[in-house]
């Protein structure tokens, strides 16, 4: 018989996580109150305040996990899953900084030169440097592997040419890590002779051109790199393996509460309007969706606890973030029941608003970062399908 | 759990996979104890994991017992462990005498029998496990306070039936009925904990027997051909029987972790509202899940997981009577929607804004 079953083993909670975690929260708490940011649905792929990130940055919380010398704080994964899944609740603005604190930082501390690590993962944790994702083009989606964007050897460094396709925010980064070939595919080993690259975004030859999304926001780009040149040392890890670390990053980034709390903030949104009155219907909606997202993040700190233990639960990842972006969608439908979704966004209302933000941002959660039908493909190798 | 409760859950692994099979099942279905398991399973003392050493019983842990009642639901085995533990603990906790034979709930999550100067009245609609046992087990209710009662099944009214899994639930009425054994009140036992408790014990037994309908489907669309190529090969099944590996590790997340709150809770029979929120939340997820994984599974089983000699069915009918049973995903999401409500009204917390994240996280 084929054991398919999963342990989500629970996180070690000590009195500093619990500390940060009210510490947070009273933070934001205040930041509601005196107005300082208005609440945002999908708020780390569509909140965007440069200010905030500065702040957050000053308040120590971004890079937590890094060694000092390099401006974190020596956390564990854990105090950071505090500070995120707490942004994400209220709906703060943090896309600026998103992908910079959770992984690319992460990346460049892995894999980046020692002048990387002095230079930029300071000016991150400071919420002052954002990165952007150079994975996608038009022609390579879920099949990534098949990227055109060419790296030539030249001297002293690469020249590099090509489009990237949906780079999400780099209208705001000073820098993209880039994946492009650097020695043509063999047959049977099309995943080798890719490299990633660390590519400042004010280089000689690079145009970025913003690509307005269907909720109304300037969201990704379009990427050009003519003949972009990059010294030696900008090669992230090794020449030809950049596909082994971009597989090694996604447990991480797959299993976050960022899969799953997109939509929280409507919820929360819905019953300041209706919680002192609900009917039966409404309170077994808002029930159901109360008990999912617990099991999702019970999950989810699941997976934390495994990574943290030096497993390599892919397949528990992968998981979680297929039911929780398939959850972040229904929670906009089951949500409809406190309030029809008419109304262009704008009018004033927050509610109002963050429901058809939410709605039209929605056909998105289950495609960026590797699509449900791609995850699929995981758990079926995972359990041995494939 | 400790090193004893694993090697408890050893042992009861493999007398389970050495004798539970699913004829077993068939038999008792068919009116047969499967009298070889019932006195394996008594003679190993499995059903007296949560009664103290002190009382006979082996001092296990809930984790423990939760465990067993998971490992034991995913074999279908056709006798009521689970119950006969919970009837057994309430024995232990109020001090009764728990005898080394099965031991029935008369619980079924409705209204309490009334206890009334050591008679009792009452009707209690699903008691289960009282065909085999040679105790039933009823809370009863005495001047709104709890009090454990037991009774010799040939001295009260019962009428079985079968649950749509084929097991036996019991329609028990007392009438003036006096019980062998009448407990003093017990502290830290409530109704609502009760209620909790058991749904917790439905919700486990639920992801018990989803692992064994993810493990038969993965070997089926490994095994079985068409087109020249396994089941397994196409991406429509690869992705149905992803969907059954998800939900069925949602819904053990949420069990997990709700085992973790009851176990770590100072009072578990209790019902405050840190474990009434956990549980809650466990059974409605395995509620769900009992629809979607037995929904794939079938479809990727074909008409074999219709047959009733395949032992796919043994489990989906398991797991549909047990998301009815002590509150259905209905029943349980509501419950959580009034605790919300319930805390806005009466001011508990500072602001509304915050409230489901609250609840979330706690
Ligand atoms: C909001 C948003 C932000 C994004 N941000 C970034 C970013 O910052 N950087 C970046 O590089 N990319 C980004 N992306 C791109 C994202 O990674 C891709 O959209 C994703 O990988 C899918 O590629 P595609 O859109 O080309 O779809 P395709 O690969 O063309 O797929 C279309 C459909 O076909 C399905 N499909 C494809 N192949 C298979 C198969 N073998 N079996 C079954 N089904 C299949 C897919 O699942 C999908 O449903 C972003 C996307 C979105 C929506």
């Amino acid at each position: 018989m084929s054991g398919i079953r999963f342990n989500f083993p629970a996180p070690e909670l000590d009195q500093s996580i619990y500390d940060l975690r009210s510490e947070v929260r009273t933070f934001l708490r205040e930041e509601i109150c005196n107005d300082r940011f208005t609440p945002v649905t999908d708020c780390w792929c569509a909140g965007v305040d440069l200010d905030f990130s500065r702040k957050l940055g000053q308040k120590g919380w971004l890079g937590v996990t890094w060694p000092k010398q390099y401006g974190g704080r020596e956390l564990s994964a854990l105090h950071r899953y505090v500070i995120t899944e707490e942004l994400l609740a209220v709906g703060a603005p943090v896309h600026a900084h998103w992908i910079a604190d959770r992984q690319s930082g992460p990346l460049i501390l892995s894999s980046g030169t020692e002048d990387m690590k002095r230079n930029i993962l300071p000016r991150i944790a400071a919420g002052e440097c954002f990165f952007a994702l150079g994975l996608s083009e038009p022609e390579a989606g879920s099949d990534l592997a098949s990227v055109k964007t060419r790296a030539r050897k030249v001297d002293g460094g690469w020249e590099i040419t090509g489009t990237k396709l949906w780079s999400s925010g780099a209208q705001h980064c000073q820098y993209m890590t880039v994946l492009a070939r650097t020695s043509d595919p063999l047959e049977g080993k099309r995943h080798e002779g890719l490299t990633q690259f660390l590519v400042p975004l004010d280089s000689q030859g690079v145009a970025i051109s913003g690509i307005r999304d269907m909720s109304g926001l300037m969201h990704f780009n379009e990427s050009h790199f003519d003949s972009v040149f990059v010294p030696d040392d900008s090669v992230l890890g090794k020449v030809g393996e950049g596909w082994k670390q971009i597989t090694s990053e996604l447990a991480l980034e797959r299993s976050g509460p960022e899969r799953f709390l997109s939509t929280f903030i409507v919820v929360e949104h819905a019953l300041v309007r209706a919680a002192s009155d609900l009917d039966a219907r409404q309170a077994a909606i808002v029930g159901g969706i109360i008990a999912r997202v617990r099991a999702l993040r019970a999950m989810s700190l699941g997976v934390a606890a495994l990574l943290e233990s030096g497993k390599s639960p892919d397949v528990e990842a992968a998981l979680v973030k297929d039911l929780g972006t398939r959850f972040e969608q229904d929670v906009v439908e089951r949500l409809r029941a406190f309030r029809p979704i008419l109304w262009k966004s704008g009018n004033g209302d927050v509610l109002d608003d963050l429901m058809t933000d939410s709605l039209l941002r929605q056909p998105s959660f289950t495609l960026r970062g590797g699509t449900n039908e791609v995850l699929k493909g995981i758990v079926a190798r995972g359990i041995g399908l494939r | 759990m400790n090193e004893t409760d694993l090697l408890i859950l050893d042992a009861a692994e493999r007398l389970l996979s050495d004798i539970c099979t699913t004829e077993a099942a068939v038999r008792y279905e068919q009116g047969q104890v499967p009298e070889d398991l019932a006195n394996a399973i008594l003679d190993s003392g499995l059903p007296l994991a949560w009664v103290p050493e002190e009382f006979g019983g082996v001092g296990g842990s809930l984790a423990l017992g939760f465990e067993l009642i998971r490992k034991a639901a995913s074999f279908a085995l056709p006798l009521p462990l689970a119950e006969t533990l919970v009837a057994n603990l309430l024995l232990a906790v109020s001090g009764l005498t728990v005898p080394g034979r099965w031991t029935a709930l008369g619980y079924d999550g409705g209204e309490l029998p009334v206890a009334v100067r050591g008679e009792v009245n009452g009707t209690i609609e699903m008691a289960s496990g009282a065909h085999e046992a040679s105790v039933i087990v009823v809370p009863v209710l005495e001047k709104g306070h709890l009090r454990v009662a037991s009774f010799a099944p040939s001295t009260i009214d019962m009428e079985h039936r079968r649950n749509l899994a084929g097991e036996v639930r019991t329609r028990i009425i007392l009438r003036s009925a006096i019980p062998s054994q009448l407990s003093g009140r017990i502290e830290n036992l409530t109704e609502d904990g009760l209620r909790q408790f058991c749904a917790l014990l439905r919700a486990v037994q639920i992801v018990g027997a989803l692992d064994r309908v993810g493990e038969l489907t993965l070997d089926y669309v490994a095994e079985r051909k068409q087109f020249g190529r396994a089941l397994g090969k196409f991406q429509a099944v690869q992705n149905r029987v992803a969907d059954i590996v998800g939900e069925t590790a949602l819904a053990g997340a949420a069990v997990q972790q709700a085992v973790r709150t009851v176990s770590n809770a100072e009072r578990p029979l209790r019902g405050d509202r840190s474990t009434a929120i956990a549980i809650a939340s466990a059974k409605f997820v395995a509620g769900e899940a009992a629809q979607k994984v037995p929904e794939n599974a079938h479809q990727a089983h074909g008409a074999m997981g219709f047959s009733y000699e395949y032992p796919l069915q043994h489990f989906t009918r398991r797991v549909w009577s047990w998301r009815e049973e002590f509150g259905s995903e209905f029943y349980w999401s509501e419950y959580i929607g009034e605790l919300i409500q319930d805390e806005v009204q009466s001011g508990h917390g500072d602001s509304v804004l915050g409230k489901a994240w609250d609840l979330a996280t706690r």
